[in-house]
Formats: C-alpha cells, structure tokens, sequence
C-alpha cells in the first residue's frame, strides 16, 4: 500500500467528503477509513453476471481517488474478472477460497438468469450458484448498476432467461447480508467508491426505501435540473438538440431519482440534459422494462 | 493420448469466456472457445419502438458501446432515408474516435499487458518516482501481511517466461499506471459530445443532441493532444518493445487466413478513414453483406441455421446436443473470418492506404519481418497500436472541421414499415446490426459482432472460428499454466457480451 502522511490523508478524505456530501466534520473519520482500507482490511470480491462490464468501465473513470488509487489504497480487490491478473483455475482458485473465508464485500455486476441458470456460468458453475454463496459470506452486498440493482436490460419484457435483479434473487434466496443498491447504466464511480467507503466506516449510508444511498438518489434527477426554468416558463424543445425543457421529448427525469445533473458524468465535462439529450431514466427501477414506455416520445409518419 | 484442459474462466477480457484444449506432443492439436452468458438482446428488441435500439444496443458492451450506438444508427437511417449534416458525421467521429483509443489503450496494458508484463519486478526498483516507489511500497506491504491474497488483483497468476529486463518491466509498470489516466480522459473526450461514457445518451437517429461550440473543440483539442502525445512516444514504443521480445509470437497464433472489414468513419467524399475489404487467404477483393449467414450448429440455439442476418432467429437451447457455445457462428460465403484492428490495416494496406501503408511498411521494416509475420498473435498487438495512432490523428483533421453553431441534427419521420443493415467497425472488429420496422415497431433486429466471428464456434462443416484455428499449434510449455495460449486468445481482445448479446 502507498505509505500516505495524515496531511495527505486529510486531502483525500476532504475530496472524498465533498464527493459524498457530508459535512467537513466527517473527514477525520473517513481518513481513518482510508487509513483502514489500506491495510488491507476492506476486500472487495466482484462478481459479474449478466453483464456489460459498463459498469467496472464507468468504475475506472474516477477521478478523486484516481483509478490507481482506488485498486492499490481503497479496496483489496480480491477478484475482478476483467482486471485480474489470475486466470482459469488460478481465478476460480481466488473465488472460491475468497468465498470460503468470507468476511468480503461483495459487489455484483449484471443481472442474474434465473430462469435458465445456464446463461451465466463461470468454471462449469452458473453465477447464480455463486452469487448465492458469496452473499451468504458477505458483510454486505453492493449492487452496482442498474442490472443488478433492478433487472435492467436483461430482465426487461420479452427476455428469454428469466433475468432477474441481484436483488431480488438475493431475497428469494433468504439472503440476511444487508443489500444496497446503486442503480444507472452505468453506475457513477462516485456512487461506488462513495458508498464503498460509507459501508466500511461509517455502516450503512441511510437508505431510502429500496436501499439507494439518499445521499446519491435522494431528489429526482427534474428537481435538480438545468433546464428547470424552462420547464416552469413552458419553453418546450420541439426537436432534438433544441433549446428547452426535453420534457416533451420523453425525458424521465421527472420519475428519475439520480443526481447526475448536479454531479456530472466523466470528471465534470457533461451530463445528458446539458447535452440536449432526454433522461431516458437509466437509474430507475422501470429503466427499459418495457415496450410501451420508449424512451423518447417523437411524432410518426403515417 | 491427448491432455485436455481448460482455461474457464479467461479472464482479462470483456466477459465470459472458457477455452478447452487438447493438446498433444506440446502443443494444442484443437481448441474450443465457449462463450458462456446470453442475454438476449435481440429477443428483448422485439416489438419496441427502432429509437429504442441505439440506447438499448449501446448496453451489449460497456467497452465500445458507442460502435452499437453507431451501428443502429446507421441501420435506422437507412431505414428513414436520413443523411447527416457535415457537424453531425465529424462529431460522430469523434465520439467514435476517442471510444477506440480508450478501447485499445485498456486493451494492450489492462487486459493483455500482465501476460508479458512482471509485476513482481517492481520489488527490485531503486529509482524515485513517487507513483512507482508508491507501487513498490504497496506490493511489498501486501506481501508481508497475512491477506491470503496479496496484491490482488495482480497476483496470483499464471507462471511463465514474463519479461526478463528489470527496466523494461518497470517501464511497463508505470506505463500501465499512466494508461489508467489516459483511457479516463479518452471517455472525457468522449463525453464532451456523447453526453457520457459508456452508454452516450447523445447519440440519436440524424445526427448527435449535442451542439458544437468553440469551448468543446478546445476542451477535445487538449484532451486529444495529450492522448496523440502518449499513443506515439509510449504506447507504440511499448508495443514494438514487447514485440522485439517476444518474437515468436510473430509465428503463434496465425488464424484462419481470412479477413474481413466493412469500413468506418465516415468521410466527407463518402468514403472511410479505414476502408472496406476483405482478404481471401492473401488475395483482396470486396465485401458484399448478403453472403454473411449465421451458422447455429454448434451454438445453444434452436434456430434454423445458415440464415441471413435480416432473417436471423435466436431461440435458446441450453440443453442442445453437440452444442459447446452461446455464440453462433458466423460467416461469409460459408467461411470463417478474422475480422479486428489487423484485418483492418491489412485491408488497408494491401489498398495502398496513404497513412497506414507507411506506417506498417515502417514497422516490419524496423523489426525485420515479413508482411505475412503480421497475421500472428504480435502483429494484432502491432496493427491495433497503428490504428490507434492513426485514428487519433485524424480525430485532429475531424476537429479542425468543426463549425461552431452549424446544426449536429436533421429532423426525420419514423416510416411505418422499412429495413436497414447498420455496417461499421467496432474496436474489435466488423459489427453490423440488421433492422426490420413494421407498424413503427422492431420487427427484427440482429446483430452479427466482432467475436461472434473470432470467437465463433465449428460450423456445421467442423470448421473451427478464426480463434480456434489460431490456438491449433500453439506451443504451452507447461499444461498447468497455459500462458501461451492466454496469449493467444487475448491477442483477439475478445469481447464476450459483445458476442453472445
């Protein structure tokens, strides 16, 4: 691990503090959580099931703590498929005897079939028989992303596998770990890292009722919009790319609740509404369910 | 008798992936490349409104969903008969453009690196840079405490002849750390336009919902500069480092001798920055879409199998005898094809391509090799590294094209009924989506991906796909660490969800 001084400790909490919006008075004890996650007391295993690996991509565009610091000062991140050096019989080495000491964080990524359990399988095991038995060694369950916070893609209408959330498989399955939810295609790394850190420290971040972190999904994404005034002057755009409120062109920002039109995607630099583009709902629980809600309302020729 | 083992899971790359092989007198004598997750996209895409499609596409891949993006897109405008504004095609490249390079820089360090690459080495650095003296700090920590796993997630691993040369690891090191940076300001620049990365909600039928202004262009121009800066003096020079040594991977992993491209990044005379072709075992002729067909027999699909992707089916049978995969297997005039980075720079090359013809002379020259060493698990590397460069360089000339408050947008009709092929080139290779409309809803959608192709299972003639016939003959030294053959299938930068979909 990276020997950091408490000045530069300090400055990482603080970054981190602003980035989960608590208070100032909080960072001497996130400095400590750092402190602690770096010697190693904070594995993380990362499960994917069915999945684009969106998510881990999104994870690796953090900027405070970068990329690198997350893997070498954050997490012990004990097996991630797409970043771990072990492979074949090594990795499924690492997962299980990972599983079988328990005691991890357990995040997954994608959502899980259910109903044909052969659409998911990692070293002749389906992921769903994974899943359940890490859960059951878990200090707690991350589901990061809207697949295996909600279903997602792979759960909506018409699926042929049987997709369901992380969640809820979980639930059937009598899971007891505690389950947060951090929904979004993809997942922001604030979100991840943020909660990550919460869990580890302070417990679980207060949840709303689906357990999203309030801090993060506490407003609807409309609330907070840019575009708001325009929305209350009924300046409507009329086409895309158009000037106004997207409303009208199928924005779910109203039944969103995110806040990335105040946190911003990829270090600041734009966000869909600023970008003229309507929420099309990517972190909410109807997020592309179904046929007869498209994302984008447009007239049709006859 | 043969030795029979598994590499399940590959990691390292997008997905899920388990390769078995049999090897004999040293070497793989056949190999079998199961892709092993579905979804069910195309399934999922039925009966939805077409706009849905380039968002919903875009999820098949967290890595190069903006090539999803684009090949809906494109398969919808042929269906409502759209053509872009001159600001909609440039942007578009420019999200496309810097998809590739945060695509390929993720590909050579993140995924494929720790295959040469001794992490280990760091122990042994006595220089004083603080991010490497932090690293070595980090690793030896880890090492002397109780956790079962030290330094995970880049140990444990396979053993194996890794880089000899202290310097030359430690270089890679830092290089690994520095690409971490570099891919993340590649989405930045992507996003500029694309809303966000992955998953660019700008992306619509008739152009881009962003608009363009003075700001963007300079806020790309930096961050692109700062990506052309690291692509030509680290990683190329670390490309053709790795390359000279390791040049016997020169000679492993030759595929199928068949290569096939469709061509990307629209140009303003209606031509590609990086043409279509394709190389039938060393000849060059041209690529008709309606001889692709999509073989199931080997696949956990009931469907009909050698149909074209307009009539495509994609029924699940989990439980298919004889089947070993969740790809299908597809192919052009019933033959396997490599498609991919090399399959483009030879498709270009062997056209006399005014950058990429010097650049890859260039390179063999320097390495004193044959045209023909490029089809190998090194010239991958080597081709994906030219391409990089060369797309860069002209996300700069899109740039310069640019016209601030000049309209990203043309309005359209959705028609009630139509049809559309989408063809582009995803980082990984040939990607084209089918479109059928009726009643203003998707009545069919397929989509035919990179490593469907690669990584396509036998075919109904026990052809193997381009990736099993590359793995045939591979050397593996020691049957419990099959690094060799890691190598190989990585060469491919397989992308798994991408595939099956």
């Amino acid at each position: 691990m990276f020997k950091f001084n408490r000045r530069q400790f300090l400055k990482m909490g603080a970054s981190l503090a602003a980035a989960m919006g608590l208070e100032p008075a909080s960072v001497p004890r996130i400095v400590e959580a750092l402190s602690e996650l770096s010697s190693g007391q904070a594995p993380v295993l990362w499960l994917q099931g069915q999945s684009c690996s969106g998510c881990s991509v999104s994870l690796l565009n953090t900027e405070n703590p970068s990329p690198s610091e997350v893997l070498t000062q954050y997490i012990s991140l004990l097996f991630h498929s797409t970043l771990s050096a072990a492979t074949g019989h090594t990795a499924m080495e690492v997962v299980e005897k990972s599983i079988e000491a328990g005691g991890y964080y357990l995040a997954v990524e994608g959502a899980l079939p259910a109903g044909m359990p052969q659409a998911c399988v990692m070293g002749h095991k389906p992921v769903t028989e994974l899943v359940a038995r890490a859960a059951r060694k878990a200090k707690a369950v991350i589901c990061v992303g809207t697949c295996a916070a909600y279903g997602g893609i792979p759960a909506a209408e018409n699926n042929p596998t049987g997709s369901v959330s992380v969640a809820e498989f979980l639930k059937k399955e009598g899971n007891t770990a505690p389950i947060i939810r951090l929904p979004g295609c993809p997942s922001h790394p604030d979100w991840v890292v943020g909660t990550l850190v919460h869990v580890i420290k302070f417990g679980l971040p207060k949840l709303d009722e689906d357990g999203r972190p309030e801090v993060f999904y506490g407003r609807f994404l409309h609330d907070q919009c840019p575009r708001f005034a325009d929305y209350e002057r009924e300046n409507f755009a009329q086409t895309f790319s158009g000037e106004g409120c997207l409303f009208k062109l199928g924005c779910l920002g109203p039944v969103t609740k995110a806040d990335c039109t105040t946190r911003l995607w990829n270090r600041g630099a734009n966000t869909c509404i600023m970008a003229g583009a309507p929420c099309i709902g990517c972190a909410s629980e109807i997020f592309a369910k179904s046929p007869s809600l498209p994302f984008y309302r447009k007239g049709e020729s006859k | 008798m043969p030795t029979k083992i598994e590499i399940d899971p590959l990691t390292r790359i997008e997905g899920h992936l388990a390769i078995k092989l049999e090897i004999e007198s040293g070497q793989v004598a056949k190999a079998y490349c199961s892709g092993e997750m579905f979804r069910g996209f195309e399934n999922i895409l039925r009966g939805r409104s077409p706009m849905d499609a380039q968002q919903i596409t875009q999820r098949i891949c967290g890595v190069c969903p903006i090539s999803h993006g684009m090949a809906s897109l494109k398969a919808q405008e042929q269906a409502y008969n759209l053509t872009l504004t001159d600001n909609g095609r440039l942007t578009r490249n420019l999200i496309l453009g810097a998809n590739y390079i945060q695509s390929h820089l993720v590909h050579f360090y993140h995924l494929s690196a720790l295959d040469f690459v001794d992490i280990t080495a760091i122990l042994n650095y006595g220089g004083s840079d603080a991010t490497l003296k932090g690293l070595q700090a980090w690793v030896k920590a880890q090492l002397d405490s109780q956790t079962m796993f030290p330094a995970a997630p880049f140990l444990p691993r396979y053993n194996g002849d890794y880089l000899p040369n202290l310097d030359a690891n430690i270089g890679a090191i830092k290089d690994y750390v520095d690409a971490l940076e570099m891919r993340a300001v590649a989405q930045e620049a992507l996003a500029l336009f694309g809303a966000k990365a992955p998953h660019a909600t700008a992306l619509i039928p008739g152009g881009i919902t962003e608009k363009v202004t003075a700001k963007k262009i300079a806020a790309y121009g930096s961050i692109l500069s700062r990506l052309r800066s690291f692509i030509d003096r680290i990683y190329i020079p670390d490309v053709v480092a790795v390359a000279s040594a390791f040049p016997a991977y020169f000679k492993v992993g030759r595929g199928c001798g068949n290569f096939l491209a469709y061509g990307v990044f629209d140009q303003d005379n209606g031509g590609h920055l990086l043409p279509a072709g394709r190389i039938k075992q060393g000849a060059l002729s041209s690529t008709d879409p309606a001889q692709i067909s999509e073989d199931t027999s080997h696949a956990f699909f009931s469907s009909q199998s050698g149909l074209h992707p307009y009539q495509g089916q994609t029924e699940p049978s989990p439980h298919k005898p004889g089947a070993y995969s969740w790809l299908k297997a597809p192919r052009y005039e019933g033959q396997p094809y490599e498609v991919g980075p090399l399959a483009r720079m030879l498709v270009a090359h062997q056209k006399g391509h005014a950058q990429a013809k010097p650049m890859i002379d260039k390179l063999l020259g320097d390495l004193g090799l044959e045209a023909t060493a490029l089809d190998s698990v090194m010239g991958r590397h080597a081709a994906r590294a030219l391409e990089c460069k060369l797309v860069a360089d002209a996300c700069a000339q899109w740039l310069d094209k640019l016209q601030p408050g000049q309209p990203t947008f043309t309005d359209f009709e959705i028609p009630a009924s139509g049809k559309g092929a989408g063809l582009t080139e995803a980082p990984r290779g040939a990607l084209g989506h089918w479109i059928e409309i009726a009643d203003h809803k998707i009545k069919n959608y397929q989509c035919v991906v990179p490593t469907t192709w690669n990584g396509s299972p036998r075919d109904s003639n026990g052809v193997p796909g381009p990736m099993e016939q590359a793995l045939e003959g591979t050397p593996v030294v020691d049957s419990n660490n099959p690094l060799e053959a890691a190598r190989v299938v990585r060469s491919f930068d397989p992308c798994l969800a991408c595939a099956v979909h």
